[in-house]
């Protein structure tokens, strides 16, 4: 992989280095192999530089998703479908995937053709067949055709990595029900009708990969090319990979054979900075251009200065708490409206968010459409909660644990407003803060009473996020919430693909969910981005990562 | 006991940095003491609507991101940092101190006792060899995270310090006249070094005691601090400033200057009255001091003199 990157030495004026003097602290944290040479490198208009939290563990979204994962994943692979874009209602100069039900579209959905041109879905709703786009050529040169995409999805059923559930989301379940139609056409073909196929086209976790260079690459070693795609990529995206140095920085070069408006962007550096405040640091002193998932003090302390914008839109983001139905007191389910009753939301949005988060008054995102808030019956009621406590007969106090993760700021001091509130009805807590990677471990492992949890499910569908949390069969049923009926309606919605008929099931889903209070319902934080003032273009995706190819300067 | 005291204020008056020393460690503790009738504010009750206050006549030291009032969590604090420091350096003290009494009385000769002796200074030399911090964090996450633990943890990574200097005074110590007689009138090897060479072997571990505590506040804060420590929102210095140093590069510097400030100070104070100890237990250093002491006093007596004249 060619350094030239890492060798671009542009000195900076006397002043660019007075201006730069603020994030001088900030980057005294960064990797000594950063040079001074590098950290202006951002006064090119066509360079932008992201102080990130981490650079990418793994490129290969198989076996990573975690957030320099995912930033990758959309600059150097392209997709078979996108969301229309539309403009943010409530973020000037934002614009966000049209999500909505569109009832005179076909599907009923905003798309619009990104490596298929054209797509027909047959009147069952259970095959679907697309053209897709010639004169398309990957990062390594090759021609797109179908063997591309057959390539893809018999790679998921293979790697038992996230594609797998990828296709059982689907219903597929054999590679042979993906047909190659011919070079530039292809097929999915189902045995139920399923509301998701065109939705999952639009998943970040589905992009199509050169099959012809993965196949080169691995042989017969390693023929879905595991370890390649973890260091390199090979697509059909904007950009390619010109370096990645993990816990340095990953930098993206802008593709000029790619087939579609070319970015803004030339090259995108992606610095890894795990400190916020060193991240607020290196934007406040103008040493980068965007300064990823900053504390929401710290955007307020950036929103006077001028050269900084901030943008904050309502996201797919969820926090709740798992209450786990397994375990005593939240077996009960009175227990578990007495915890929502008593959670303070206002207070947590205000001294906790500074106002970047809304209260969580359903079991999925409310952005997502059929989303039902009219079930939320948990307004902060102290009295009422006793009484449910009452009700539940656990006897004028209860101890139990609150287990939070030690590496999310905010779940901390929202641990101490829940545990000040619990007390004032009998609810003793003890706070246990566990380092993040026995957080997680012990989320799967469902062995705690209460813990947080962080989540958004990538596809903006109900089916599939009350699936993904409340089917008894999921894997990230954290909350151990079972309930036949739940499933039952779950199952039909995703065999459905009348809207009409789907929003009654869902609704329904909704309304038992919210009575039955699997969760601790918190908020919905928003996705904020601080960046420099002159630098446009900011899109909001539901798997809320960001696509360099959107940025440009003003 | 009076004669203690007696000498300590003399020491006191010979070198102010021992009286700060003094001080400091007697204001903590009476703070740590009376802090429940001092406090104006509950410790852990959270108060959103007084979040991140600055300091003011409400709130002495200002509030935290969640409201909780610093001046009253950092008053509460060395109950919980004093105790945890105190008890597990008298647990280090008394393990180490056992030990290396007993590693110094069999080092020489022959059979089992003394190899035992030997492969005790090497176990001494093993957990020496690990840097204190990453090995109290890797004692707390293997035993659990408690207020337990973490005196444990204390406890364990400072008893080789005691072990040596134990063992170093007994070595001299086993070959003194006194211990030789006790040996001759028919005491076994244990009543000789329980009534004759630990209590003449204490002196430098005494000293030791004083700096210990400051050296266990500072470890348990650094364990709080990177959340090995006590639990939230238990009022304990390193948590606190855990929880506030984020805030500082937007503004908000009170949440974790005052728990810092207070942590350094006590620390220093420890480490003073650690230093007077270790003067008063050196003999050379006893006698320049009661030398200095009387010099201060001869002058006093010449100053006040010619004034008496006058009159």
């Amino acid at each position: 992989m060619s350094e030239e990157f890492t060798r671009t030495k542009l000195v900076p004026t006397r002043r660019q280095f007075l201006q730069s003097a603020a994030a001088a602290g900030a980057a005294s944290v960064l990797p000594s192999s950063l040079g001074a040479g590098e950290a202006f490198a951002q006064n090119a208009s066509d360079t932008l530089v992201i102080a990130a939290p981490a650079t990418p563990q793994g490129l290969d979204i198989e076996f990573d998703v975690s957030l320099g994962s995912i930033d990758s994943l959309g600059a150097l692979y392209e997709y078979m479908l996108a969301y229309e874009k539309v403009p943010d209602p409530d973020a000037p100069g934002v614009l966000r995937e049209d999500t909505s039900v569109h009832p005179d579209q076909p599907s009923g959905l905003a798309l619009r053709g990104r490596l298929a041109e054209q797509w027909d879905m047959s009147p069952d709703g259970r095959k679907a067949t697309f053209k897709l786009r010639e004169g398309v050529v990957s990062n390594w040169g090759n021609k797109f055709t179908s063997k591309d995409v057959k390539w893809t999805w018999d790679r998921k059923f293979n790697l038992k990595g996230q594609g797998l559930f990828q296709t059982a989301v689907l219903g597929l379940k054999s590679p042979d029900q993906i047909k190659v139609e011919g070079d530039y056409a292809i097929s999915f073909n189902l045995d139920q009708p399923n509301p998701l196929l065109l939705k999952q086209q639009c998943n970040l976790a589905n992009p199509i990969y050169d099959g012809t260079k993965c196949a080169e690459v691995g042989g017969n070693d390693d023929p879905w090319a595991v370890n390649f795609l973890k260091n390199e990529s090979a697509g059909f995206g904007p950009y390619r990979l010109r370096q990645l140095v993990r816990g340095q920085q990953a930098v993206f070069e802008a593709r000029d054979d790619y087939w579609d408006t070319k970015p803004a962007m030339k090259r995108v550096i992606m610095r890894e900075v795990p400190q916020s405040a060193s991240r607020f640091s290196l934007l406040q002193g103008g040493a980068v251009d965007i300064a990823q998932f900053l504390q929401p003090r710290e955007l307020e302390a950036l929103k006077p200065q001028k050269t900084v914008a901030i943008d904050a839109v309502n996201a797919s983001y969820m926090i709740w708490l798992e209450l786990n139905a397994k375990i005593a007191p939240f077996d009960n389910v009175d227990v578990r409206r007495a915890v929502n009753l008593a959670i303070p939301r206002d207070e947590i949005i205000r001294t906790i968010y500074y106002g970047y988060a809304d209260p969580q008054t359903a079991p999925m995102p409310y952005i997502y459409p059929m989303v039902d808030k009219s079930f939320f019956t948990y307004a902060y009621d102290l009295k009422k909660a006793r009484a449910l406590l009452d009700k539940a007969g656990v006897g004028a106090s209860l101890a139990t644990t609150i287990s939070y993760n030690a590496g999310d700021p905010t779940q901390e001091p929202i641990a101490l407003l829940i545990q000040t509130s619990l007390r004032q009805i009998g609810v003793e807590l003890t706070l246990e803060k566990l380092p993040a990677g026995v957080f997680y471990e012990n989320v799967t492992k469902r062995a705690k009473p209460m813990i947080f949890y962080l989540d958004s499910p990538w596809t903006p569908d109900p089916g599939y996020s009350t699936y993904l949390y409340f089917n008894s069969k999921s894997y990230v049923n954290y909350s151990n919430y079972n309930n036949p009926t739940v499933d039952q309606l779950i199952t039909e919605g995703l065999q459905t693909l009348d809207n009409n008929v789907r929003k009654t099931k869902y609704t329904e889903v909704q309304k038992t969910l919210m009575d039955e209070a699997p969760w601790g319902f918190i908020a919905y934080p928003k996705y904020t981005l601080a960046h420099k003032a002159d630098l446009k273009g900011f899109t909001y995706y539901s798997s809320n990562n960001l696509r360099f190819q959107d940025f440009s300067r003003a | 006991m009076l004669a203690a005291i007696h000498l300590l204020g003399r020491l006191a008056l010979i070198r102010p940095r021992f009286a700060a020393g003094y001080l400091i460690v007697l204001t903590v503790t009476i703070l740590a003491i009376l802090a429940p009738l001092i406090a104006p504010y509950s410790p852990t009750e959270a108060d959103s609507a007084n979040f991140l206050q600055p300091p003011s006549a409400a709130h002495l030291f200002g509030t935290d991101n969640v409201g909780m009032d610093i001046f009253s969590r950092a008053i509460y604090a060395p109950r919980i940092d004093l105790t945890i420091a105190v008890l597990g350096t008298l647990l280090s003290a008394l393990l180490g101190g056992s030990i290396g009494a007993l590693a110094g009385y069999y080092s020489t000769g022959h059979g089992i006792r003394v190899w035992l002796s030997f492969a005790v200074m090497r176990a001494a030399d093993v957990i020496q060899a690990f840097p204190v911090f990453v090995f109290a964090i890797a004692l707390v996450a293997s035993l659990g995270q408690s207020i337990q633990t973490v005196v444990l943890a204390i406890a364990f990574v400072n008893a080789p310090i005691y072990l040596r200097l134990m063992r170093s005074q007994v070595l001299s110590i086993r070959s003194m006249r006194y211990v030789e007689a006790s040996q001759v009138n028919g005491l076994s090897d244990f009543q000789t070094i329980v009534r004759h060479v630990i209590p003449n072997a204490m002196a430098p571990v005494l000293a030791q005691l004083s700096i210990n505590v400051g050296w266990g506040i500072l470890l348990t804060a650094a364990l709080s601090f990177v959340g090995a420590g006590v639990r939230a929102p238990t009022p304990e210095w390193g948590s606190m400033i855990a929880m506030g140093f984020q805030n500082v590069v937007t503004g908000q510097w009170w949440p974790s200057m005052f728990p810092g400030v207070m942590l350094a100070i006590t620390v220093f104070g420890f480490s003073l009255v650690g230093a007077s100890i270790e003067a008063l237990a050196d003999p050379a250093k006893r006698r320049q001091l009661l030398s200095d002491a009387r010099q201060r006093d001869r002058k006093k007596a010449a100053v006040e003199q010619p004034s008496l004249e006058r009159i």
